[in-house]
């Protein structure tokens, strides 16, 4: 095993884990803010890649499908939030769960029948396509895109949060609910507001995987069970902490499957099974 | 390499005289009610005593993934199920019984729906199954169920080895090809070709497992000087594989072996050629390639290695050029509107074998249908299909093809190489 190899596998790792970043960002926003653990997070991500495949291929045009399929997305979790989310916050955790899954389900079905059961997907723009060459391995500029873009969305994230008057009401509400209410801070509002943020960046997430990947009903059933385990090792709402965690899942897991293929994953289900019996509330969360 | 080109020649002659002595006795020593199939009529004759069965109306329960991401695979099987049987009834039925289906989603608990299916729907008969643990698991429960079932898609050959030849269960019969094709065929493939470092990606789940197994153990025999320099398995429902293809590139191997299949079979063979693979891997062989889902979802740009992209299926549209089935291949098209994918066909052949079977023994008694299935000779759209008595594994040809482009609807074949089932079938006692 030579160190080209070793570098193009963690190069690999990092595009991985900028995915995962992308899938987790709105989940641990969601939770932080709402307190709302959003089963139905993977089906909007999926939803995204969806909307991608269609308007891309009507219009050509990468960029603007892209944020139409964000935008939408984003309306679809603000709607959600409205009429089901709303009604189940003061309610045990259980019902949140249930509502969530079961509009997760709502969302698998009605997938199936706009887009079929088929196999989606759209090419990788052609200026993208191409990519450097390591030792026979081409990275194409695709997947640097993806590792930029995930880098972006984390500033961006951390900027809005602490230098904007709304992600400082953001963050009174993800503190102290009660009082920030009591200050006149629009809970409510808050709320649409981050569920529409959160679902808007799964959606942002899926269109831009969509080139990468392929689509299919039920796709979301295996990619929320990556995202969770991003969280869990991560602590439930910590940003910061989803980031880091989620690249070095990314790198590692790579590496792994590299040096030793027959543990790669289960490594993953491992270490948050510990990190869930010894330190409950994640590695960056709070107690 | 003279070797080579002999033994290939060897196996070509000896596929071709396969498919004649086959044809030849199948023709042979068929039952006269299915001689042609798209021609089977039921007739009563004046002053003659009437076949008929115990009952006006046959239920046949149907079990496919009808949910999550492989649900494209139970709407193939329904697809298979629903052309056989409209034609079936439009013709007068099975000795004047109409048939029913009943559709359930094996992915909501399959050993549940299988007992619903029998307790609460009444079905006579069981047919479908795409998952293999779903297979054993209802393979479990067959003589509790009491029916007969035909599994048209679960490859693995523990159900007919071990449930079946070892354990007796003879309610279990399987008319697709299991995993022999995936692996030994594979291999009889594989050592034609001039290389000689091979890798696997399989999925890690017993099929996956099997058929690397079966491939390199095969190919060993056949081509003592190949090495098998790695092999990876992803786990079910893996979305991306470029941490694995990266290290499947940093190998030295010269060509690639995979039995993944579906949606992440189209996954594989994107990331596959954007990352390099088809520049590195001078063949490619991909045990479901020519899965439909995928043609038609890869079109055309489905990858092509250099000595060719080796695909198969456990039935292709285009194989063989009888004209049984182009007609059903054409009637296919006209209802539903594709070309039929494999387990669309291994379905629709499951229930003209039990037409033939309920015609010879008239009558729904289980045992009895049982002694009609073991030892059946009928053709169907796949060719001459033998019911092997000893584990009611349906024996018939699959051929692989390099993949081309030739602007027609979907990706063809050429080259298709066909060896004969008896050849890559494993045999009783199974040792």
């Amino acid at each position: 095993m030579d160190l080209t190899s070793f570098l193009v596998q963690a190069l690999i790792g990092l595009y991985k884990g900028s995915l995962y970043w992308i899938l987790a960002l709105g989940l641990v926003l969601i939770f932080g803010v709402v307190r709302v653990i959003n089963f139905a997070h993977a089906a909007f991500y999926v939803t995204g890649s969806y909307l991608m495949y269609t308007f891309y291929t009507y219009t050509s045009n990468f960029i603007v499908s892209l944020i139409i399929a964000m935008i939408i997305t984003g309306a679809l979790g603000a709607i959600v939030e409205i009429t089901i989310i709303r009604r189940v916050y003061k309610l045990e955790t259980i019902y949140q769960l249930l509502a969530t899954f079961g509009v997760a389900l709502i969302a698998n079905e009605a997938q199936k029948l706009i887009w079929g059961k088929g196999v989606v997907y759209i090419s990788i723009p052609e200026t993208l396509s191409r990519g450097v060459n390591l030792g026979g391995i081409t990275i194409n500029y695709y997947m640097a895109l993806i590792v930029v873009t995930g880098l972006l969305l984390f500033i961006a994230t951390i900027v809005f949060m602490n230098y904007t008057i709304t992600g400082l009401r953001t963050r009174a509400v993800w503190r102290d609910p009660v009082m920030s209410e009591a200050l006149g801070i629009n809970t409510r509002l808050i709320y649409t507001l981050v569920f529409f943020t959160g679902t808007a960046l799964a959606g942002l997430g899926g269109a831009l995987t969509v080139p990468l990947i392929s689509v299919g009903p039920g796709l979301a059933d295996y990619l929320i069970v990556t995202a969770f385990i991003i969280v869990v090792i991560a602590g439930l709402g910590s940003i910061t902490g989803a980031y880091i965690v989620a690249i070095l899942v990314g790198v590692f897991s790579s590496i792994l499957v590299l040096i030793v293929p027959e543990l790669d994953i289960v490594i993953l289900y491992i270490i948050a099974a510990l990190i869930l019996l010894f330190r409950p509330h994640g590695l960056f969360g709070e107690r | 390499m003279s070797v080579d080109r002999r033994d290939f020649i060897k196996i070509l002659g000896a596929g071709a005289a396969g498919l004649v002595v086959g044809a030849v006795l199948g023709w042979a020593t068929k039952p006269s009610e299915v001689q042609e199939i798209t021609r089977t009529v039921t007739v009563t004759t004046p002053g003659v005593v009437e076949r008929r069965l115990p009952k006006a109306t046959v239920k046949i329960g149907v079990l496919g993934i009808r949910s999550g991401l492989w649900s494209t695979y139970g709407e193939f099987i329904e697809q298979g199920a629903r052309l056989a049987t409209e034609e079936i009834n439009a013709r007068g039925g099975i000795l004047g019984s109409r048939v029913e289906l009943v559709f359930r989603d094996e992915q909501a608990d399959v050993v549940k729906q299988a007992r619903e299916l029998v307790d609460v729907e009444n079905v006579d008969f069981i047919v479908g199954i795409d998952s293999s643990g779903n297979a054993l698991r209802v393979g479990g429960i067959v003589d509790e169920l009491g029916k007969i079932v035909i599994v048209t898609h679960a490859a693995t050959h523990r159900l007919t080895e071990e449930l079946v030849f070892k354990e007796g269960k003879k309610l279990i019969f399987r008319s697709s090809v299991p995993v022999y094709q995936d692996g030994i065929l594979a291999a009889y493939i594989a050592k034609d070709l001039p290389v000689r470092k091979w890798a696997g990606i399989n999925g890690d789940y017993e099929f996956g497992r099997v058929s690397w197994e079966l491939f390199t153990k095969t190919l060993k025999t056949l081509r003592p000087d190949v090495e098998f320099v790695t092999a990876h398995w992803p786990k079910f429902g893996t979305e991306d594989f470029t941490p694995f293809i990266s290290a499947l590139l940093a190998s030295d191997a010269e060509a690639l072996h995979t039995s993944i299949w579906a949606i992440e079979l189209v996954t594989l063979q994107r990331q596959l050629t954007a990352m390099g693979g088809y520049k590195k891997f001078k063949a490619v062989i991909s045990t479901l390639g020519y899965s439909m889902d995928v043609v038609y979802a890869l079109g055309a740009g489905y990858p092509t290695a250099e000595l060719g992209t080796w695909v198969s299926a456990r039935y292709m549209w285009l194989y063989p050029p009888t004209k049984i089935n182009r007609e059903f291949v054409d009637r296919f098209k006209a209802r539903w509107g594709r070309l039929p994918a494999y387990s669309a066909e291994t379905t629709y052949s499951a229930i003209y074998m039990l037409k033939a079977a309920l015609e010879n023994a008239v009558s729904l008694d289980p045992d009895a249908v049982v002694k009609a299935l073991e030892g059946l000779v009928i053709l169907t759209p796949a060719g001459v299909r033998w019911i092997r008595p000893e584990d009611h594994q349906a024996v018939y040809e699959t051929p692989y093809g390099r993949i081309t482009h030739k602007g027609a609807e979907v990706p063809l074949l050429e080259d298709l190489k066909a060896v004969p089932a008896m050849l890559y079938y494993r045999h009783p006692p199974f040792t």
